[in-house]
């Protein structure tokens, strides 16, 4: 079913630790450096969002993050090329592009696709388009060799779970929580429940995000069966306070990575 | 990425996080359920009739009539009940809410028609409000902001952004996602994801249903054309549906505000293209990557880069001429119905006037026709701006 290759990639480990950056956070630039010095920290996978100036789904920390990879001109071409640079110098480093629906839209899913597709991305999630108005979408995705992540929730029923299941070729990514990223976790006993329903219905890796920050929460959605662990706002926050008070964010991302990545070998 | 639910030819849909799925599908089912139901019906007009003030007058305006050099009728939301047609929406949003046994209601607001509405049928259904509302547009929209919070509602101020419209939505989608087991969001104008653009826009589909059997009652025959202001699009909507079978040229006024040229506009439809918004495909001011746009207008209600589906697709069909007044027409229009019928019109019904004040000048309508106006809301809340606007 996998359209690239994503599951090859991620078959290279039993686990991932996946650090998400807005792309362009604080800077272009910048924002290159402290995505490599993440995945020499430790992290084993990168979720890359496109800045987006309505992100409806994201909460203060990665709102902010937008903002200033907004301000530093980072368009989507700009957003393209740092693809491009990540890809040249990890080759095997899964990419999963995490991209609001307007954005896609507005420079035409097709063109979209294959120009990311090119630039060596390996897998788009776009966390505004519901199961049925994607299909053309993961059509076209497959068609260029992405691999299509689906969202789901604490709350999706298990019968919906099973169908997105099916239209997924990447990866299921789960909600840790029913709100917005960096919230706090405050339903763990419903992650569980979903996790659990996952594993029972899903053929596809399970990824695990919004509102883990800390190692213990990392090695706790391995422990309930997640293959992916994401960490975003975290990191976003780490970005921005460096930024703001003069210190390096490479350095700041690097350590939160390094005490994070224990949680791959914990057992 | 043409839509699948809730399809306005090309436009609509559902384009939001799974996370709102289970929330939107039982919603969908309560509306299909409740607008079928004529015990809701009932409900929903005894209520509309008893607190809200409906049915709202008809009013001819001759004197501002000779100005235009048309015969005006204007439709009189201003009138109902908080001051504008928001009331029409929320009371059906407000009886729906109760019967999916919902505790908590959070709306966004613009001008803060809709949030004192919503804040209205709180307080009268027993159910906690808060209100997104941008920072600058609370600012200049001070009066409301203190009736919602006289009703009992708080009213959460948002500061991202161009801090108005757009970004209240946003933050009350995010309210949303994690609230939803509780609460009802009362979008306010006929935008969002399926089901609300088909639901709010018959809820105001009564504007229409009276505006008709009223002006044929007055006059004897339906008028040559028929106007209202477009911010999102709810008034309007309203207005158009009950109108869109018969021979009736309609206009829709978007808010040209300062410059068209530089972006310092509403103008969705006829400045912007097709793109996804707060759940639904429809024209949508951005930027050539898909950002979103700035946008300014000296009416808070207009101000705001999307527009619902249902008027992207009666544009796109030629059935509404989509039309621009500024802010400087909008706010002659202002003075002008105040002088010369002691009407206090919104700053955002204000623009469908100078429509009409101008449209003999402009060729878009032959002195003489008459025009029905939907005087969306009543012009206290801009009482500051307006002013303001004189000084030197």
């Amino acid at each position: 079913m996998s359209a690239g290759l994503l599951q090859q990639e991620l078959r290279s480990r039993a686990r991932h630790l996946s650090a998400f950056f807005v792309l362009g956070d604080p800077t272009p630039r910048i924002s290159l450096d402290v995505m490599l010095a993440a995945v020499d920290a430790g992290a084993t996978m990168l979720e890359l969002g496109l800045p987006y100036n309505a992100p409806c789904a994201d909460g203060p920390a990665i709102q902010a993050a937008s903002r200033r990879a907004l301000a530093a001109g980072t368009t989507t071409d700009v957003a393209l090329e740092l693809v491009a640079i990540l890809r040249d110098a990890r080759p095997e480093l899964p990419l999963n592009l995490l991209v609001y629906a307007n954005l896609v839209h507005s420079r035409g899913p097709r063109e979209f696709c294959r120009d990311f597709a090119t630039a060596g991305a390996s897998s788009l999630l776009v966390p505004d388009v519901l199961l049925e108005e994607g299909e053309e979408l993961r059509a076209i995705c497959l068609d260029h060799g992405l691999d299509s992540v689906q969202l789901v929730g604490p709350r999706t029923p298990t019968p919906r779970l099973a169908a997105i299941d099916a239209a997924c070729t990447g990866f299921l990514y789960l909600a840790a929580l029913q709100g917005v990223t960096g919230s706090d976790p405050d339903h763990a006993g419903e992650t569980q429940g979903a996790m659990q329903r996952l594993r029972e219905v899903c053929a596809n890796p399970i990824c695990l995000g919004f509102g883990l920050r800390s190692v213990d929460d990392v090695a706790r959605a391995f422990a309930s069966g997640a293959r992916i662990a994401v960490v975003g706002s975290e990191l976003a926050r780490t970005i921005g306070e460096a930024s703001a008070s003069g210190r390096d964010p490479r350095d700041a991302v690097a350590a939160r990575c390094r005490a994070l990545a224990v949680a791959l070998t914990a057992s | 990425m043409n839509p699948r639910f809730g399809v306005f030819d090309r436009y609509g849909g559902r384009f939001v996080s799974e996370l709102l799925a289970p929330a939107l599908e039982a919603l969908a089912s309560a509306v299909d359920e409740l607008l079928a139901s004529p015990d809701f019906r009932r409900r929903l007009r005894r209520e509309l009739r008893t607190w809200a003030g409906r049915p709202t007058p008809l009013t001819h305006v001759p004197r501002f009539s000779d100005r235009c050099r048309l015969d005006v009728h204007l439709k009189r939301e201003d009138l109902l009940h908080g001051g504008a047609h928001k009331t029409n929406n929320v009371v059906g949003q407000a009886l729906l809410a109760k019967e999916l046994g919902k505790r908590r209601l959070i709306a966004e607001t613009g001008a803060g028609q809709h949030g004192v509405a919503t804040a209205m049928a709180g307080a009268r259904q027993g159910l906690a409000v808060v209100v997104y509302m941008g920072a600058v547009d609370a600012a200049r929209q001070r009066p409301n902001v203190d009736r919602m919070r006289l009703c009992g509602a708080e009213v959460r101020l948002v500061e991202s952004g161009g801090a108005t419209l757009k970004e209240a939505i946003d933050e009350a989608l995010r309210d949303w996602v994690q609230s939803v087991d509780d609460t009802h969001y009362v979008l306010g104008t006929v935008c969002g994801p399926d089901p609300y653009p088909r639901f709010v826009a018959e809820l105001q589909r009564v504007i229409g249903d009276e505006a008709r059997a009223q002006i044929l009652r007055a006059t004897g025959s339906l008028p040559d054309a028929i106007a209202a202001c477009v911010g999102g699009g709810s008034n309007s909507l309203g207005l158009f549906r009950a109108f869109l079978v018969d021979d009736v040229v309609i206009f829709g006024v978007e808010a040209a505000g300062r410059d068209t040229r530089t972006g310092g506009h509403g103008m969705t439809l006829q400045h912007g293209r097709p793109g996804l918004l707060h759940g639904a495909r429809s024209y949508v001011l951005q930027g050539n990557d898909g950002q979103i746009g700035d946008t300014h207008s000296i009416a808070a209600g207009l101000d705001y880069p999307g527009v619902g589906p249902e008027h992207a697709m009666l544009h796109d069909r030629g059935r509404v001429r989509y039309v621009g007044a500024n802010d400087a027409e909008a706010l002659a229009a202002f003075d002008a119905l105040t002088r010369d019928e002691g009407i206090l019109p919104a700053l955002e019904s204000s623009h469908a006037l100078a429509f009409a004040m101008n449209a003999v000048e402009r060729g878009q309508l032959r002195a003489g026709q008459r025009l029905l106006v939907n005087l969306s809301g009543r012009g206290d809340k801009d009482l500051a701006t307006v002013i303001g606007s004189r000084r030197p």
